[in-house]
């Protein structure tokens, strides 16, 4: 190679991972989202942890669209 | 070479004129022409790279997941491109699919991005070759007679002379160029909302996006892209007033930046329905993309399926500052189709590199690879461009018929796109059909066009989405597992063109990662065949319409040419004439020295 580089102090891979901090990606994440349904829908409880029911429709057929 | 030559080059009078550095693809594009003056002709073109970025080689160990986030900052103006391309990638090796509302709300934000970015470049770096101020230094005789023209369509954009729509191009002072700005905010804005951060999205991952679905954040959006609507229809009008125009008023200028058709584009706008970003798959779901990818050759159609795009490509050296990679590892020998990959594709590439003095006269003399596109039928390295991107998306899109959206239409020789009426302007109807070759003004007048395209596609996406949310379907990211061994490509559009990010993982870390944005396509030298990049090809032979002799030549149709390919920003160009004579002119981009 032609460009001259210096000895690396620290591994590129060095931040990658910390072990026993939790991955977002890992599969079945979900039940540490609370208010995320397996149905691909949500509750109020996903923007809120007070008193979120109270925030779901009064019809449980209506969509539940929580603000944010 | 495809220059005409009338006589032997060594016969002719030839200047060295340079243009070093063209800037806006951070400061390191360099020009280098040979320009016969008594027949106003350019004779030889050599574009040249300073610059040495190494994503290539350092983003090997690192943790794939971070990819689309490093990436991203291969640009200062798409970046969100790369980190969507990195994105794509990723989910490829992964095997994970996006959940739809997430996948629509890429969409937008990518759409806001091709608005966002040809709508700045169109009117505040390409225009100003063709503001009055610019035309009266180098052409006097077309200005007055801009000023005599009326415009055909000034019902639709307000101005009565083509004169009038140039003085509103003006840098600082001109109505189109103030406007446009107020438009990059808003878009950006747009931007902001789908993907958390302009340029550099925080909220895109491999998987989905952090965005939080809620119908005010489509509406937010759409009041938005309303507005927008407003001045792309003008825009257009304008874009098409004053490139006939000049067609009219300089009877040739149409061979100005001519090359031969053969542009590539790798498609935009997944399609959530069908897209599962797996190899197998890639050419159902590529043809279902809401921008057709493909190749056009010679005005026809060649390819529009991904795996033959991603098999042709041949990353070729032979003027530029590294060492070949044959005897370097194969990471890809086979695609997970069974196809066999070659030793010069992206996946098997190795960067080396070997920094050199620059030599014009027959040596090494870039930075950029030449890619090329191996066509199996011919048995040619085409050295593809992108046009500047616009013109090689709406190409492929009009030749394949593949697209038909409520606002969108490919009608397999043209692309019909309908804006709705918004608040200060009707309803418009534009077509866009391919010219009868590609040349500057036409990359330019595409650009406008596919502006409208993607503000059009937008109001569909934004009608998808919404019909997602008020269903209750609110999921926007699906986890998954990244694999020891795996391989992945991102095929994608940046604003300039085609990209295409190639991956492999082993031991969950990057073995090899190459991202082939447009510019290397566009900006790359002679390859190892001899076949110029496609800024030399189409330099070489360009006309000189410019009235100004070599004492106090600008270059504008050569600095036309170059910009009409989105190069980036030309906010300084440094000029010597040959022969030990150097002169110094500053033409500031801003025109700041002559506007008092």
């Amino acid at each position: 190679m032609g460009i001259t580089v210096g000895k690396p102090d620290v591994d590129p891979d060095k931040a990658a991972h910390v072990a026993g901090v939790r991955r977002g990606n890992h599969r079945g994440v979900i039940k540490h989202q609370p208010g995320h349904r397996r149905d691909d829908r949500s509750t109020a409880r996903r923007s809120t942890g007070i008193n979120a029911s109270h925030r779901n429709p009064v019809d449980p057929d209506m969509p539940n669209l929580s603000p944010a | 070479m495809t220059t005409s030559q009338a006589a032997p080059a060594e016969q002719r009078t030839l200047t060295d004129v340079a243009f070093d550095p063209i800037t806006r693809i951070v400061g390191n594009l360099g020009i280098y022409t040979k320009i016969d003056f008594n027949t106003r002709e350019v004779v030889e073109c050599k574009s040249t790279s300073s610059v040495f970025r190494g994503y290539s080689v350092f983003m090997k160990g690192k943790d794939p997941r971070d990819a689309h986030f490093i990436t991203s900052r291969i640009c200062g103006i798409c970046g969100d491109n790369h980190a969507t391309c990195s994105v794509y990638a990723q989910n490829m090796a992964y095997g994970v699919k996006t959940p739809p509302v997430a996948e629509w709300i890429i969409n937008l934000g990518e759409a806001a991005e091709y608005m966002f970015d040809h709508t700045i470049f169109q009117d505040n770096m390409v225009f100003v070759d063709y503001c009055e101020r610019m035309v009266k230094e180098t052409n006097p005789g077309v200005w007055e007679r801009a000023e005599r023209t009326p415009a055909p369509r000034g019902d639709q954009h307000g101005c009565r002379t083509i004169g009038d729509i140039m003085r509103s191009y003006n840098p600082f002072e001109g109505a189109t160029y103030k406007e446009a700005l107020v438009m990059s905010r808003l878009t950006r804005e747009m931007i902001c909302l789908m993907e958390g951060r302009h340029v550099h999205p925080s909220t895109l991952y491999p998987g989905g996006v952090g965005t939080v679905a809620t119908p005010q954040l489509f509406t937010d959006y759409l009041v938005r892209l309303t507005r927008c609507l407003d001045f792309v229809k003008r825009a257009v009008a304008m874009n098409d007033d004053v490139f006939d125009f000049f067609y009219d008023a300089l009877p040739g200028y149409e061979e100005v930046g001519r090359r031969r058709t053969m542009l590539g584009c790798w498609g935009a706008f997944q399609d959530p329905e069908i897209v599962d970003y797996s190899y197998k798959n890639m050419n159902e779901w590529g043809n279902r993309m809401f921008v057709t990818p493909g190749i056009v050759v010679d005005n026809q159609l060649v390819t529009t399926d991904l795996v033959d795009i991603n098999l042709g490509m041949r990353i070729l050296l032979g003027s530029s500052y590294y060492e070949d990679w044959t005897g370097e590892e194969t990471f890809v020998d086979m695609d997970p189709l069974g196809n066999p990959v070659d030793k010069r594709h992206p996946w098997n590439q190795t960067t080396l590199p070997a920094p050199q003095k620059r030599d014009l006269d027959g040596g090494n003399y870039s930075w950029v690879m030449s890619p090329r596109w191996f066509d199996k039928r011919t048995n040619d390295f085409l050295a593809l461009d992108t046009g500047g991107g616009p013109i090689a998306r709406l190409w492929v899109t009009a030749l394949a018929g593949k697209v038909n959206t409520p606002y969108v239409r490919s009608t397999g020789h043209s692309v019909q796109i309908d804006l709705p009426k918004t608040p200060s302007s009707p309803e418009r109807r534009l077509e866009w059909t391919p010219p009868p070759f590609p040349n500057t003004i036409e990359r330019n007048r595409a650009r406008m066009y596919f502006v409208a395209y993607a503000a059009a596609m937008a109001l569909h996406f934004v009608d998808q989405a919404l019909k997602e949310v008020r269903s209750g379907v609110t999921k926007t990211f699906q986890d998954f597992k990244v694999p020891k061994e795996g391989i992945g490509v991102g095929f994608h559009e940046a604003v300039r063109g085609v990209l295409s990010h190639h991956l492999v993982i082993r031991d969950g870390k990057i073995a090899n990662y190459h991202p082939y944005p447009p510019t290397p396509w566009n900006a790359s030298p002679r390859d190892m065949y001899g076949t110029p990049g496609p800024y030399e090809d189409a330099v070489q032979g360009c006309p000189i319409f410019e009235e100004n002799g070599p004492e106090n030549f600008k270059g504008i149709d050569i600095m036309r040419t170059v910009r009409s390919f989105d190069p980036c920003l030309p906010c300084g160009v440094h000029m010597y004439l040959g022969g030990g004579r150097t002169l110094t002119q500053s033409h500031s981009p801003t025109f700041g020295a002559l506007a008092g």
